[in-house]
């Protein structure tokens, strides 16, 4: 027997969350579909497949303050930031839940980010497993399914009169409560993702081709428009400004590419990076070899973004096919 | 992999030490040396030779510079700054008594006890001399626990040379040589006119229980280094401090990475032993 919700009930436990807390949900913009605050439920796009850009934006805002500086009289007076909103995420699918998840990795290793801590401790997530994945996606490839459970708070999966409920932390635990749930013999076909991407052991694969002309060939057509890093849900790399205004100072943290010119150049004018070649080899070691090797899982969770957003079609999958036959072949050489 | 967030609020490690700019000297036409002292006793901030701090500008942002300075004189935090971009011209406006920031310190540092009873070539070039100079201090300050020490600075032109006020005092130290060398002379200039790589060929020191220290630009870094393992230098015996675009210093804004390694947390202080093993070469 299966928890289980009818539509009906889920919108009036979305409505009855809406009253109280924020509630980020996929919502059609134009063409677009984002994850945006909701004020009703008939906002929300159930229907949708991949939201056009990933949710990471409730944890790690593309423009956030880190805290701000007052002159006061003599002195300068710091206020860090707070979170205090209360946050609940519908909707969210299991590939982004992880590419949140995973993030803890950098985010919270020591000294933790007190504002990602604080947007993750505010934020509760309801998932929704993929009944219909899209063409692009590959989460299985990367170690995720489309009915992960495994980084959301309460996880729904569409069954034949409604959803099913799987509730996963305490926190889906309080959110959940009060909420009558019925006992159902479910039937409806468990979600698949068939792509096949050769992801495995791809970080020994990469380390072999790192000084393959691959990537400088590779790189000749990208425009480092940044849009791959803008979509993502793990890109994670920020730049930090001030901005004053009317003598406020804010401290800001804002999104920021490795793919961008100039993105390692320092003071005396050396861009350790200058080439193309090197900047984008840099975006796929970061999530290929690197990040594996520092917090364990894989920097990309397969949700195909980059995939679809590419102007020059950069396609992650071909790449990881390509790495590894180069690294067999340099294998191979090396024997 | 999910960790708990909800104990790691409290301290917001992007917030800066209050502190005081207590003094500011000219070093050359575009380096200041800033001397600044934390306003909360309270806070800590211990460092050793090699280690770095972000400095405020409020409405200019932060930068990150080498600790000019040792812990242990408790003479304040020195900085010494050359006037290249935003923060740097704003901080090159201020006078003692602004009120500025500081986080750190980061990184690693050079070895010192690891140095005691060798030789040491502390060889820098321009404002890259400057996170050098703690291991001059801490060197003369302990003098009998090291061998003998050749400093090398060079610079573009004479007046660029930085901490000239300090040459006298190193030359008259014990067992201590310094050797000057600039790009181009001036009418008043009475030393080398050479490239830091050449004075190294000339001095052709021994590699025997030496220790090579390096920091400048990076095209001086490469010649001196072919330079001294031309004379037999083994990897391990020559130490750099790294330089990395970085916004952070904690390890989390992923851009001062080369290869598997931060600039910030790994290093700044790596040998060369070390540095062939990355796997992405500057």
């Amino acid at each position: 027997m299966t928890k289980t919700l009818s539509k009906n009930e889920l919108e009036s436990w979305l409505a009855n969350i809406l009253k109280e807390r924020t509630l980020v949900a996929p919502r059609r913009v134009d063409d677009l579909t984002l994850f945006l605050p909701v004020h009703s439920t008939d906002e929300i796009a159930f229907d949708c497949s991949n939201t056009d850009l990933s949710p990471k934006d409730w944890f790690f805002p593309r423009t956030e303050a880190l805290f701000t500086a007052e002159h006061k009289d003599d002195d300068i007076e710091i206020t860090p930031a707070v979170i205090e909103q209360e946050t609940v995420i519908f909707g969210i699918r299991p590939c982004d839940a992880k590419g949140i998840a995973i993030l803890d990795g950098p985010y919270l290793g020591d000294p933790a980010d007190s504002l990602w801590a604080q947007h993750r401790a505010k934020t509760t997530m309801i998932g929704l497993s993929c009944s219909t994945p899209a063409p692009q996606c590959f989460c299985t490839s990367m170690g995720g399914a489309p009915y992960d459970s495994s980084s959301v708070d309460i996880l729904l999966t569409e069954v034949d009169d409604g959803y099913a409920v799987e509730t996963v932390t305490e926190k889906g635990e309080t959110l959940i409560q009060g909420v009558e749930l019925k006992e159902s013999d479910v039937s409806g076909s468990v979600p698949s993702c068939d792509a096949q991407v050769p992801a495995e052991g791809i970080a020994e694969a990469v380390k072999k081709a790192f000084d393959d002309p691959y990537w400088g060939r590779l790189a000749d057509r990208c425009l480092h428009c940044n849009m791959c890093a803008y979509v993502c849900p793990t890109c994670y790399c920020f730049d930090i400004r001030d901005r004053t205004e009317g003598g406020k100072i804010e401290r800001l943290r804002t999104w920021e590419s490795c793919q961008s010119k100039g993105f390692t150049k320092i003071a005396g004018g050396h861009d350790p990076r200058a080439d193309k070649g090197s900047r984008l080899r840099q975006r796929f070691c970061h999530k290929l070899l690197y990040f594996p090797e520092q917090f364990g899982p894989l920097g990309c969770v397969g949700c195909g973004r980059c995939v679809v957003s590419c102007p020059v079609n950069i396609d992650i999958r071909e790449i990881i096919s390509d790495i590894q036959e180069l690294g067999a072949k340099v294998g191979e050489g090396s024997n | 992999m999910v960790r708990e967030a909800t104990d790691k609020v409290d301290v917001n490690p992007f917030v800066p030490f209050p502190a005081t700019l207590s003094r500011v000297v000219d070093l050359t036409p575009d380096v200041k040396l800033f001397t600044l002292e934390l306003d909360n006793p309270e806070d800590e901030f211990d460092y050793k030779p090699g280690q770095f701090g972000f400095v405020s500008a409020y409405g200019s942002g932060e930068a990150p510079f080498g600790l000019t300075s040792v812990a242990y004189r408790k003479e304040g935090l020195h900085f010494a700054i050359r006037r290249v971009g935003t923060v740097t011209n704003s901080l090159h406006q201020l006078e003692p008594g602004a009120k500025v920031g500081v986080r750190g310190p980061f990184g690693n540092f050079f070895p010192m006890d690891d140095y005691k009873g060798k030789r040491i070539m502390i060889i820098g070039g321009g404002i890259g001399f400057a996170p050098l100079r703690p291991v001059i201090t801490t060197v003369l300050d302990n003098r009998k626990d090291y061998a003998e020490v050749v400093i090398i600075n060079g610079a573009r032109t004479p007046q660029d040379l930085c901490f000239a006020a300090e040459f006298d005092d190193w030359a008259k130290a014990p067992n201590t040589k310094i050797e000057l060398t600039v790009d181009a002379a001036d009418e008043n200039w009475k030393g080398r006119v050479a490239l830091i790589p050449d004075v190294v060929a000339d001095l052709k020191p021994s590699p025997e229980n030496t220790i090579a220290v390096i920091c400048g630009p990076p095209i001086m870094i490469r010649f001196t280094l072919q330079g001294l393992k031309k004379l037999g230098f083994g990897d391990d015996q020559i130490v750099t401090t790294l330089e990395g675009k970085m916004k952070c210093g904690l390890g989390k804004c992923f851009r001062c990475n080369v290869g598997e390694k931060y600039v910030c947390r790994d290093g700044p202080v790596f040998t060369f032993e070390q540095i062939s093993g990355f796997i992405e070469q500057f």
